[in-house]
């Protein structure tokens, strides 16, 4: 059994693009083989793990999403000197695009750097100010006929940081959103490994969430879980979030309250958490809790959901940084809680006032 | 395939209100298919061949329905004061004819407005309909009207109202008509309500539960004087969808498209649009996920009552849709 730190490690080593997942899918695939009874792909992408309970049939079933996919950009032009143009996919803030390390994925993977063009060469409205992503290139090192010979339109960019060791377990690198979450699955599922339990355990890792939350529209669909929790990060307090809208960074789990979240569910792991003693912070949401759950709480005939987060800073950067504690205690609390899940419970997630 | 293209151009039918087009288009694929329904939505779905060996279920969507107005108050001078259905810039309109579907004609005008820079907003746009009471006013709050163009031919560039999306259902017209043998049970959904939210290709991918689903749309260009920044231009092929803002193609049908079109020595072009989407993002996210892509037509000046595409291009188009339709698939 892999140690979390260094499976995490691999994970923000990994591209994986919304739409481009294979190569990440691969290797949780892997990871989840032995801690699974079956495995399988769905038609948009998304890793479908299923372990099995003990409780006799129909049993219920609790689905786990923690979306795989990367945030990341996508080549849109070549520029005649052999610059490659782009345009970004799921949501990047372009004044920290400069001077990046990425890997470009065309005929072979490049590495390159984006760059951005000298103050005088922008037009007059830009000068001196963060620099618009359509002026931005990526400069590859390579003669132009190189580029044009390895390079096509949309091909497929990912940030090439390495993953940094920070003290008191914390870990900084691009991707944590969200595969720390995945992390934290597969502690659910490392924890899960020689347990019974009496609901089916579908612990899926969603692609597309960045973009049209795809996975979370769709394995549901497939799926059709009594109950549905969908594992992403949130904000950490940091610089300009110091108040009541960020959750402390190794700070523990944070239960997410709002439209999302079925209040029987959320009271259930509110009360495990405090029984056993692990940290937890409650975060409201109003509306759209920004995750598949808000997906997944729609399909078909409509799903009980619930949003579990864990604290992260500098979200849709590639120095994204979580604490390795809170993805073991989030990893903790969903086991926790399937062991305690009985044919009764299904009863319990209503509308009914308890 | 001009006068298709003509007919289906030239007809009146704004989101919702498709029916004429409907009507048009079941004309002209009657005896073409094996089968024919017109779903909830007002989706006309047609289903030709059946599977056989290496055969798939295979969706094909194009969408009927077009841009438009609608009126939202008549004054007491007659004046129409109008809102979109979909996509209408008001720069567009200014000096620009519609027609209603009761088949009244109005001219689109503006209050005067403070600098002779300026951009109206839709609320100081009005459409003149020659009346000169709310009384005499042929037009009533909620009637619909699409804008009024006549379908030119520049030769080897047609320029019409509607091209989005007229111009792919004649494409998935032609390409059916010509498609003589299949392996696949193939659908041909000529869809509703895509300007106002894929709501037509939601219901009707839902319904044929497709195993693999193309949208057939227009995209932008970047060939035109200080035009957007993109590398797809009228004249160089169909496009063939990467992503637009609203889906990502799946990466197995693009290369299933790029490696087609290369076999058939048909010229393509890849697409990376930063603004819009088609029927395949629908397509994709139906039931438990279907792989989906999109056909493109390079097209200028989309959403204007001008809209411009090379007829080289939906030429070819209609080859390359024949050459992905008659042969078993692999995605890989």
């Amino acid at each position: 059994m892999t140690e979390i730190k260094d499976f995490l490690k691999t994970l923000i080593s990994l591209p994986g693009l919304s739409g481009y997942e294979e190569p990440v899918r691969e290797v949780i695939s892997r990871e989840w083989q032995p801690l699974v009874d079956e495995l399988s792909v769905s038609r948009l992408g998304s890793l479908h793990a299923l372990k099995r309970g003990i409780s006799p049939e129909p049993r219920p079933r609790i689905l786990l999403a923690a979306h795989m996919d990367a945030i990341g950009m996508m080549v849109t032009r070549i520029t005649p000197e052999g610059l490659i143009a782009f345009t970004e996919v799921g949501g990047l803030d372009p004044r920290i695009l400069p001077a990046q390390p990425v890997r470009v994925f065309g005929k072979e993977p490049l590495r390159g750097v984006i760059v951005q063009p000298s103050d005088r060469l922008l037009p007059p409205s830009q000068k001196g100010k963060p620099v618009e992503m359509k002026h931005l290139l990526i400069d590859t090192g390579l003669p132009a006929e190189e580029v044009r010979r390895l390079v096509k339109i949309g091909d497929p960019v990912a940030f090439d940081t390495e993953p940094l060791e920070l003290p008191d377990e914390l870990i900084c690198g691009h991707t944590l959103d969200n595969r720390a979450s995945v992390a934290a699955l597969t502690v659910c599922l490392q924890t899960l490994r020689r347990a019974t339990h009496d609901w089916d355990v579908y612990a899926v890792a969603t692609a597309q969430e960045e973009e049209t939350l795809g996975g979370g529209l769709t394995s549901p669909f497939e799926i059709r879980p009594t109950l549905a929790i969908a594992i992403d990060v949130t904000f950490a307090k940091g610089p300009g979030v110091n108040d009541y809208r960020g959750k402390t960074l190794d700070g523990g789990v944070v239960l997410g309250w709002g439209p999302q979240s079925h209040p029987r569910v959320f009271d259930d792991l509110k009360a495990l958490a405090e029984h056993l003693d692990i940290p937890f912070e409650i975060e409201v949401y109003p509306r759209a809790s920004g995750t598949d759950a808000y997906a997944m709480q729609i399909v078909a005939e409509g799903i009980p959901t619930m949003v579990v987060s864990i604290p992260l800073r500098y979200m849709h950067t590639p120095v994204e940084v979580v604490s390795l504690n809170d993805i073991r205690r989030v990893g903790r609390l969903l086991a926790e809680y399937i062991l305690r899940l009985t044919p009764e419970d299904v009863q319990k997630i209503t509308w009914e006032e308890a | 395939m001009k006068a298709l293209i003509q007919k289906l151009v030239e007809t009146v039918g704004p989101s919702g209100y498709e029916e004429k087009v409907r009507e048009v288009v079941r004309a002209e694929i009657e005896g073409w298919v094996d089968e024919m329904k017109v779903d909830a939505l007002g989706n006309l779905i047609a289903r030709k061949g059946t599977r056989t060996e290496g055969g798939m279920r295979i969706a094909l969507s194009a969408h009927m329905d077009e841009i438009g107005v609608i009126a939202t108050h008549v004054d007491e001078n007659g004046f129409v004061r109008f809102t979109t259905i979909g996509g209408v810039s008001p720069r567009t309109c200014i000096g620009g004819r519609v027609q209603f579907l009761n088949g009244v004609r109005g001219v689109i005008y503006m209050e005067s407005l403070e600098s002779a820079t300026a951009l109206p907003t839709l609320d100081q746009l009005y459409i003149d309909v020659g009346a000169s009471s709310r009384e005499t006013c042929p037009v009533k709050v909620g009637d619909i009207a699409a804008f009024d163009r006549p379908f030119l031919d520049l030769g080897g560039r047609l320029v019409s109202k509607a091209m989005d999306d007229r111009i792919s259902v004649a494409v998935m017209i032609q390409a059916l008509k010509e498609l003589t043998a299949t392996p696949h049970e193939l659908y041909f959904i000529f869809s509703t309500q895509e300007e106002v939210g894929l709501r037509g290709a939601t219901t009707a991918a839902y319904g044929v539960d497709p195993e693999l689903a193309l949208a057939v749309d227009v995209t932008r260009t970047g060939d035109t004087p200080k035009g957007v920044k993109m590398e797809v231009a009228l004249g160089k092929g169909p496009a063939i969808k990467v992503r637009d803002s609203g889906m990502l193609s799946d990466p197995r049908v693009v290369r299933w498209m790029v490696e087609t079109a290369e076999k058939a020595g048909i010229p393509y072009q890849l697409e990376v649009l930063e603004g819009g989407t088609t029927d395949a993002r629908a397509m994709q996210l139906t039931r438990a996920g279907v792989p989906a892509g999109c056909l493109s037509i390079p097209t200028r000046y989309i959403h204007s009552p001008s809209e411009m595409v090379d007829y080289q291009d939906v030429q070819l188009s209609v080859r390359l849709l024949v050459a992905l339709l008659s042969a078993p698939v692999t995605l890989k």
